[in-house]
């Protein structure tokens, strides 16, 4: 029961989180690009321009209300919950992808031809105040130690079963038996999951800029409010991480040893903060700033995108930046909000490999670790 | 102020950076003592190589319009005092070069002269 309220909470988040943003991108989108196309800011203006956007916009907000119907016939007709949500998700995230790359396609006939400007400030690149990230990095080191200290002093205390999961209530609902791998697993994961966030954090703060010209002034100005916005906003999911697993690592343990019954309900707090300020966090970047400054940039009046951000020939399906001339790391999205990374830059491509590795060890040490679902102090 | 590269120019990338500084330094727009961008973070936001910029960078260094340092990047420096006798007649002949190239190109004396009027008028400030 708890479990089946957890993941319908998930399913509207996700719903709330990914199809809301996808479905405000007409409203955030820079002027001249149309779902990961450069087509100049007239054409971005003009009607077949308008008419994708308009059938793209019903088209997937018809298919995200077709999921929740075919959850809804999953669990009418007994089905389990997790399947219903299952089926909802997936439907979510072909619709998504299909919907776009229709999109995209349509929008490629618009493309404006030749080789943009590259434009950039002649003046030294300040990338705002690096405190919050930074910090979000300092705390990341110091949450993972703690978290790792803790498991480590009380490794040879714990009993043949330690708590490996636990459910809505905070109360430990599966056990494994004690290794190094399952008591160390998750303070690893509380080190290197902060780090992978405030290391975000702190490149979004130096990642690219792309700007407007003429009219750069307002159009540099939107872009360095943006991306210090953007910075500190995932500065404080870091952190918000960081204390999150902290806690949990450290209370993993102490309902091993006996010391607690299970999480604090601190923790619980700290999961709805998150996800308050999570989803809060987007929604304000999102219509405060728009992607890349794009709602701030308006005064920068008739100026043309320049740079890597208009050069269409740099793009693969308007989501993947390769340039293997440009040292960025990060360069803004041309479709979504925030920035990824450039796949023609061997630094790039090393840190994206890195943090797949990191997510992936941790799920893949998530499912293999045995676990029983009988509770052995009972 | 914000420079351009042009890339569908025959002019090469370096020589584009390079020259929009010059002019910049010359008009007054970058002040003496300026700090231009690191070789990065302008390569960076021009999406071009690192060697561009940095060629760039020693060109206007070799022309004594920059000033590399390790630690506090790349400043504007203030224009020399007087120049030595050698260089002065160097320049003296490329500007006969160019004044000769230009009257050959059809521009009439007295054109050559407003263009020079102009460009010293431009240089005063």
């Amino acid at each position: 029961m708890e479990s089946n309220l957890a993941l319908v909470v998930a399913l509207f988040v996700q719903l709330v989180v990914v199809g809301g943003l996808l479905l405000i991108q007409p409203f955030i989108v820079r002027r001249g690009l149309l779902f990961g196309v450069y087509v100049g800011e007239e054409r971005w203006d003009g009607d077949e321009a308008r008419s994708i956007t308009r059938r793209w916009t019903v088209a997937l907000a018809a298919s995200m209300g077709l999921g929740l119907v075919l959850a809804a016939l999953v669990v009418a007709i007994d089905g389990p919950v997790p399947l219903g949500v299952l089926v909802s998700v997936v439907t979510q995230i072909v619709a998504s992808y299909g919907t776009y790359l229709w999109a995209h396609f349509r929008a490629r006939r618009l493309a404006a031809p030749g080789a943009p400007a590259g434009a950039a400030a002649l003046v030294a690149d300040k990338p705002g105040s690096l405190l919050l990230p930074l910090a979000s990095l300092a705390i990341a080191g110091v949450g993972g130690a703690i978290a790792l200290a803790y498991a480590w002093m009380h490794y040879a205390a714990l009993p043949a079963q330690v708590p490996t999961h636990f459910g809505v209530s905070g109360r430990p609902d599966a056990w494994s038996p004690r290794s190094f791998g399952s008591v160390m697993m998750l303070p690893v994961a509380t080190l290197l999951m902060g780090l992978a966030m405030a290391v975000m954090a702190v490149l979004t703060a130096r990642a690219k800029r792309a700007i407007r010209h003429p009219g750069s002034a307002a159009s540099i100005d939107a872009q360095l409010r943006f991306r210090r916005a953007m910075a500190n906003f995932l500065a404080g999911v870091g952190i918000l991480t960081t204390t999150m697993l902290t806690l949990l690592s450290v209370y993993a343990v102490r309902t091993g040893l006996g010391l607690a019954p299970g999480l604090p309900g601190t923790f619980m707090a700290l999961v709805a903060a998150m996800l308050v300020y999570a989803v809060g966090g987007s929604l304000y970047l999102a219509f405060r700033y728009g992607q890349g400054g794009a709602r701030l940039e308006r005064k920068a009046g008739s100026g043309v995108l320049t740079n890597g951000l208009a050069d269409n020939s740099q793009w693969v399906l308007g989501v993947f930046y390769v340039n293997r001339d440009d040292p960025s790391i990060f360069v803004e999205k041309r479709f979504g909000l925030g920035y990824t990374i450039n796949f023609g830059n061997p630094r790039a491509v090393a840190l994206f490999v890195a943090l797949l590795v990191v997510i992936a060890g941790i799920v893949i040490s998530g499912l293999t670790t045995p676990q029983t679902h009988l509770n052995p102090f009972e | 102020m914000v420079i351009l590269i042009e890339r569908d120019r025959a002019e090469a990338a370096y020589e584009q950076i390079a020259a929009q500084i010059r002019s910049a330094i010359a008009d007054g727009r970058l002040a003496a003592g300026s700090v231009l961008p690191g070789v990065r973070g302008l390569a960076s936001d021009l999406g071009v190589n690192f060697n561009t910029v940095a060629r760039a960078y020693r060109v206007l260094e070799d022309q004594g319009f920059v000033r590399i340092r390790e630690r506090s990047g790349v400043e504007v420096v203030t224009p020399a005092r007087q120049a030595p006798p050698e260089a002065r007649g160097a320049f003296e002949r490329e500007l006969w070069e160019l004044l000769v190239r230009m009257r050959q190109a059809g521009i009439p004396p007295r054109d050559l002269r407003r263009v020079t009027d102009d460009c010293l008028r431009r240089l005063e400030g």
